[in-house]
């Protein structure tokens, strides 16, 4: 009989593969999806992974400056997202669309 | 099967499932319910990994305010008639996965490579992170890290004033015609 031990414990490499499969999905997101703020959206996934796997080495190493670097990347992305969202906001009064097809050749 | 495995079996179904609705649903309503629901997700997450600070301004910060911001910009377009949500050419699609699929290739070959590498914390190790992590967030970030803490109150601050010219220049979201 297989030994269950991948399902019953729980180790740093489940988290890391639950933060590299959010990474891809959000990555596949930003390289299928037109429209611009479902890719701020990945983006917001793909830094949401990362922080997993922080979180993850942290408890499993048993240092605390991964859940600093995780607290200084929340900042980041918040700061990131306002930003983002406001120059989206800006696209979408010049060219009354947000699929990215329709501003691929920004000129001024 | 004990209980922290079922818990980590069922966070990472709900996570999974609601990234990967975020990606394929073409409402993109639909999508920012799903990464409401993905966050909260991560954040139960954050708390079954027993940091529970940076759990509740997962919470706070994502599912509240950035959540808040995007449902908001959405609200400001009229998205009835949402067409062609992805890539349409076949071959730069195929081009994309198959880019998709080497990362994810060169991640699990490293994962699988360094499984043996890791080491498994021992008891001493595991003892330094204290049950309540938070107390010691705190201390080590206004002791070791105090630079980048302010450095980081210089950039919301640089931010905040940058959105606010963004919006109030020529062709921004709140210029005076």
């Amino acid at each position: 009989m297989p030994s269950t031990d991948v399902f019953t414990t729980i180790t740093l490499q489940h988290y890391l593969v639950l933060s590299a499969a959010l990474f891809m999905i959000g990555l596949t997101g930003v390289l299928l999806r037109r429209n611009v703020i479902v890719i701020m959206m990945c983006i917001e996934l793909m830094l949401n992974a990362v922080n997993l796997s922080f979180i993850a080495f942290s408890k499993f190493s048993g240092r605390i400056d991964g859940q600093i670097m995780v607290f200084f990347v929340l900042t980041i992305a918040a700061a990131e997202a306002a930003v983002g969202l406001a120059l989206i906001v800006c696209i979408f009064k010049r060219f009354r669309e947000v699929n990215i097809r329709f501003f691929e050749h920004l000129k001024g | 099967m004990t209980a922290d495995a079922f818990i980590f079996w069922f966070l990472s179904l709900i996570t999974l499932g609601s990234a990967l609705s975020v990606m394929l649903l073409a409402n993109p309503v639909y999508s920012a319910l799903s990464l409401v629901m993905t966050m909260v997700g991560i954040s139960a997450l954050f708390v079954t990994l027993g940091a529970y600070f940076i759990a509740g301004v997962q919470l706070i910060v994502y599912a509240g305010a950035v959540m808040v911001l995007f449902v908001m910009v959405l609200m400001l377009f009229d998205l009835r008639a949402e067409l062609q949500a992805f890539s349409r050419g076949q071959i730069s699609g195929a081009l994309k996965l198959a880019t998709v699929g080497a990362l994810a290739g060169l991640i699990g070959g490293a994962l699988l490579l360094s499984a043996g590498n890791v080491a498994e914390p021992s008891m001493a190790e595991a003892a330094k992170l204290p049950p309540d992590a938070s107390k010691a967030l705190g201390i080590v970030l206004f002791t070791r890290h105090i630079f980048g803490f302010e450095a980081l109150g210089v950039l919301l601050l640089v931010i905040a004033i940058g959105t606010v010219a963004l919006a109030r220049a020529k062709g921004g979201t709140h210029a005076k015609h």
